[in-house]
């Protein structure tokens, strides 16, 4: 198992998400998809104690009330928060909404299920069909455009969790016991199942990329693999041979890895023409290294499900989902298609940044940044004709940076400190050459350092210009380019290792001249621009 | 009878006919007579209802070690309205049962007779209103397992309508059917209980709502009063085993109603009665294997520790034989009607033939169905037959009886079942003094205060 992690680990160190395994034009590939998501409602799905699955590791059983652990006389109540969570996501993949969907008990015995059965919808799920369009310009998938259909999206329970171990308080002498942790008992969770319509692990890869950021984008559920708020089964078939079902792949990497393994696999199983006495679907599992069997359909369960029988009904309006379509804004890929066009023009990787939520992130989320520079960037238009590239790479390189080092939150910079119209401000001193690109970020660090050592409270109103009268940043306006030479030329002379300057004029070391305007910058605080700089130590080393 | 000496006496009536699981040994220190509604009353309570102050058991080795931290909402409901509970009653296990012989604890004796069974499943609260420990006493009832027990000592055995009172903290047996019911030697105490106990609650998806409530007592108002009360009797219900005694005390009370100008009796028929044994043994068995699916004996009752509990794969088989052998069966029949095939050839068919049953009572009664809102066809106001169909059978013949064939033992439901399909208020009174002859009475859903008027006024 040790052997199996560290293998994991390196596979996607190496960052080889994709398939790195030939496939066979021969053998096609044929996957599908369960992905189980947990929505990050404030309560469980039936009861109304608080949901938070990941409090498990310091607070095991907290978050459990008399229903999530079944005692007997316990009812379910639904929370209609999951309905509405349920319905956006719906919405959001066109999936036909059932006005009456309802929920069934599937029935087995395991440790982690207390009722002995959990409440899913089985026979009127609560939306069937939909689709997500995964394309080669948005996804870098191999078509220029792939369907993805969805076969149903249904709300169900999640199980607690169960923790294996080697000695527990209980158990002081030897062998293993299972402890079970009941925090995660009856959080809610949707159920997604795709079509068979995945040909390659690009595919996947994209898909799960995808739906991750859709799910945050709606503010559904955290969105993660790693910590199982995302859980995914796949269906692997090659060829003729029977679907598999893949279980226990904690992340992408393992999800491809299986994916590889098992199409290897099977196609040894063809080849070998053993597909006769193998034929019948499997569960598999992947343990790092290879997929395992865990049961096959011969001995698989009757899960004997049936109507919930004091559960209503989950009634709904057409004029509901009218209402909550309303709110739903566009697709990632409309945003950043309108970010890359007229009049933002921003390339596809900073459209991205402004529109994908990678993770969820406590300083900001996309969305709020993505209004913070669209405003900025209306601002700073308004008073000037200049290229405004300056803005998102001020915006993304500058302000981002120091928020991180800072740890600011861009809400209460914007709502207490600097507003997007005061960063346009700024942004417009730069360009006018009022004050250099090296003495604003001085600046702008300093300001920022002062607003979260005075704890983000809302300040004075920033007044740029004032500022840098008051630092006395101003750009010298009418350069003396007979005592800037002579200035540059005493800098040259205390360079201690002539090498360096013979480098530069030879062209062997060209970027050195930067350390040159470094020093000049340092010299002539910030007051002279760069470029001024540069120029004059070209001229004096005659350098073209 | 002084709640003290009541108390007193509770070791002797428990000796005599095992009414109780557990009971209490001391008068409460807070026993005052004030103005609440049932103050000074004293209650017992089925032990599937869940009591922070006794074991909640079921009757069951499965649950014999379970206490539970929280009162159900009637237990609460009666606290609050000054009532004094005496003890958790004797049951046959989890609800399943009509003689009261399954049980962990000793069968429960009929004090009309002390060889008599008292009928099941609520036998204990049956026998403490019919020993008079008790002035009333709280059952559930699935299949008739209030009225049941209530014909069979002679006492009143009120169902009211699914969902009228709270079944959070009631153990569930089969919850399209589970009914909280009220027993007692008179109609005022039903009433009073009932008034404590009619109130929506927000923790059971199944109460009744407020707005359905409401539109109830508008409904009620429009009734008119003044025209006479159409009873209907089944043609379904003539059943030729029905034991002589009953039959005559049953033709009695119609000559009784007859005499009054009041009210007219007419014979109706409801085709789908027919069905109904066959539709509740395939529902009631299927939801009670999915409901005790939970007692796995991991986070309470029973769990045997020194045998492996997963044995081939298959999880808790030795802490599941716990059960009793009735129960056993209504799991591997509830599982067997549940299982793919099953669940599309039985278990929707008898929902559908239960859906068929219920449109039929819709067209019978005068008053409309609010859940429904099926429109009448006829105006009958309430119907009636025997509530029980033998006399009580001899304990020590009891057991024969439901062990060589246990449909013998599910035939004694024939009268209640459909009531309980249909979720009808329904009630047994006893017509003829300490006789085992109940009379049921039943009336369409949500027309529980009228059911309980027109038993006012013939008794």
């Amino acid at each position: 198992m040790l052997r199996a992690k560290t293998q994991l680990i390196s596979h996607s160190l190496k960052g080889k998400w994709y398939s790195t395994v030939a496939k066979s034009a021969e053998y096609k590939l044929t996957c599908g998809l369960e992905i189980h998501t947990q929505l990050n409602t404030v309560n469980k799905l039936f009861s109304a104690s608080t949901n938070n699955p990941f409090e498990s590791i310091s607070h095991p059983n907290l978050n459990t009330s008399y229903f999530d652990i079944a005692l007997p006389g316990t009812q379910p109540i639904l929370n209609y928060e999951a309905v509405l969570f349920a319905l956006k996501l719906a919405l959001s993949m066109k999936s036909n909404v059932n006005l009456n969907s309802q929920f069934d008990r599937k029935h087995y015995f395991y440790g982690d299920q207390p009722q002995g059965y959990q409440i899913t919808q089985h026979y009127h799920p609560f939306s069937t069909g939909g689709y997500l369009t995964l394309s080669k310009e948005f996804d870098s998938i191999k078509d220029t455009e792939k369907k993805i259909n969805i076969i149903q999206l249904q709300i169900e329970q999640d199980t607690a969790r169960s923790l294996h171990v080697h000695q527990s308080p209980l158990n002081k002498t030897s062998g293993e016991d299972i402890l079970i942790d009941f925090n995660r008992s009856n959080v809610p969770l949707i159920e997604l199942v795709t079509e068979p319509d995945f040909h390659d692990t690009l595919q996947i890869k994209a898909f799960i990329k995808k739906y991750q950021n859709l799910v945050r984008q709606l503010k559904i559920s955290t969105g993660d693999l790693e910590a199982g708020s995302i859980r995914i089964d796949v269906n692997v078939s090659v060829n003729e041979h029977p679907r598999v079902e893949l279980k226990n792949l904690p992340n992408t990497s393992s999800i491809i890895a299986a994916i590889d393994y098992e199409y290897q696999r099977q196609m040894q199983v063809l080849k070998d023409g053993r597909i006769e006495e193998d034929a019948h679907v499997e569960t598999r599992a992947w343990d790092g290294t290879k997929t395992t069997v865990l049961r096959s359909k011969e001995s698989a369960m009757d899960y004997r499900y049936m109507a919930d029988p004091e559960l209503p009904l989950i009634t709904l309006d057409n004029d509901v989902l009218e209402e909550v379509a309303k709110t739903l804004s566009k697709s990632a890929d409309e945003y950043i298609k309108d970010l890359m066009s007229e009049p933002y023009h921003l390339s596809m990787k900073d459209a991205k940044i402004l529109t994908i939520q990678n993770e969820f992130n406590d300083l900001y989320n996309n969305e709020e940044l993505r209004q913070y520079y669209v405003d900025t960037f209306k601002s700073y238009t308004k008073d000037s004709t200049a290229s405004s590239k300056i803005v998102i790479s001020w915006i993304l390189h500058e302000l981002l940076g120091n928020l991180k080092k800072l740890d600011i939150p861009l809400k209460l910079l914007s709502d207490n400190l600097l507003p997007p119209n005061k960063l346009a401000n700024l942004l417009t001193l730069i360009h006018t050459k009022v004050i250099s690109n090296a003495n604003a970020k001085q600046l702008l660090f300093h300001i920022l350092d002062e607003f979260k050592t005075s704890r983000c409270v809302k300040l004075e109103e920033i007044d740029f210009m004032t500022l840098v009268k008051k630092y006395d940043l101003q750009t010298t306006n009418n350069i003396d380019y007979a005592s800037l030479e002579e200035g540059c030329n005493k800098i040259l002379s205390e360079i201690k290792k002539p090498t360096m300057i013979e480098d530069i004029k030879s062209g062997k070391k060209k970027n050195s001249i930067k350390y040159l305007v470094g020093l000049g910058m340092r010299k002539y605080q910030g007051k002279i621009e760069a470029q001024e700089i540069e120029t004059m130590f070209k001229k004096i080393l005659h350098i073209k | 009878m002084s709640l003290k000496s009541m108390i007193s006496q509770l070791p002797k009536v428990q000796k005599d006919f095992n009414i109780f699981t557990s009971y209490i040994k001391d008068a409460p220190i807070t026993n005052r007579i004030n103005d609440t509604p049932l103050s000074g009353k004293v209650g017992a309570i089925k032990d599937n209802i869940a009591t922070k102050d006794f074991p909640t058991t079921c009757a069951s080795n499965v649950l014999k070690t379970y206490n539970s931290p929280f009162d159900a909402t009637v237990v609460e409901l009666l606290k609050k309205d000054g009532a004094i509970i005496i003890g958790k009653t004797n049951l046959d296990e989890f609800g399943m049962g009509s003689l009261g012989l399954h049980t962990i604890f000793e069968p429960v004796r009929n004090p009309l007779n002390d060889n008599w069974c008292i009928g099941g499943s609520s036998s204990g609260s049956a026998a403490a209103v019919a020993s008079r420990i008790s002035d009333f006493a709280l059952g559930t009832d699935t299949g008739g397992s209030v009225r049941l027990p209530s014909a069979y000592s002679a006492i009143y055995g009120f169902k009211p309508s699914y969902g009228r009172i709270s079944r959070w903290g009631v153990v569930a047996f089969a919850q399209s059917l589970d009914t909280v019911g009220i027993l007692a030697n008179d109609i005022d105490t039903i009433k009073k209980v009932f008034q404590t106990l009619d109130k929506y609650d927000p923790r059971d998806p199944t109460s009744l709502n407020v707005e359905l409530r409401d539109l109830l007592k508008e409904n009620l108002l429009k009734v008119n009063t003044s025209d006479k009360i159409k009873i209907g009797i089944p043609k379904e219900f003539i059943q030729n085993e029905l034991a002589p005694e009953i039959k005559q005390t049953f033709l009695k009370y119609i000559e009784s109603l007859l005499k009054h100008n009041k009210y007219d009796v007419y014979p109706v028929s409801l085709p789908s009665i027919r069905d109904s044994l066959s539709i509740y043994y395939t529902l009631a068995p299927a939801e009670a294997a999915s409901n005790l699916a939970k007692y796995d004996g991991i986070r309470y009752g029973t769990r045997d520790t020194k045998k492996p509990d997963i044995i081939d794969g298959d999880f808790y088989n030795t802490s599941r034989s716990n059960f009793g052998p009735e129960v056993k069966n209504r799991i591997i029949l509830g599982n067997y009607n549940l299982c793919s095939e099953g669940y599309q050839n039985n278990f929707i068919k008898a929902q559908q033939l239960r859906v068929q049953m219920i449109d039929q009572f819709d067209k019978i009664f005068k008053f409309k169905n609010i859940l429904t809102k099926n429109e009448p066809i006829y105006d009958i106001d309430f119907i009636i037959s025997p509530t029980n169909l033998n006399l009580p059978p001899l304990i020590h013949q009891g057991s024969t009886i439901s062990e060589s064939n246990p449909l013998k033992e599910y035939m004694n439901d024939i009268f209640t079942i459909p009531m309980s399909l249909a979720g009808l208020p329904s009630i047994s009174i006893p017509f003829v003094n300490s006789k085992p002859h109940g009379i049921q009475i039943c009336t369409q859903y949500g027309n529980d205060e009228k059911l309980l008027e027109f038993v006012k006024d013939t008794m």
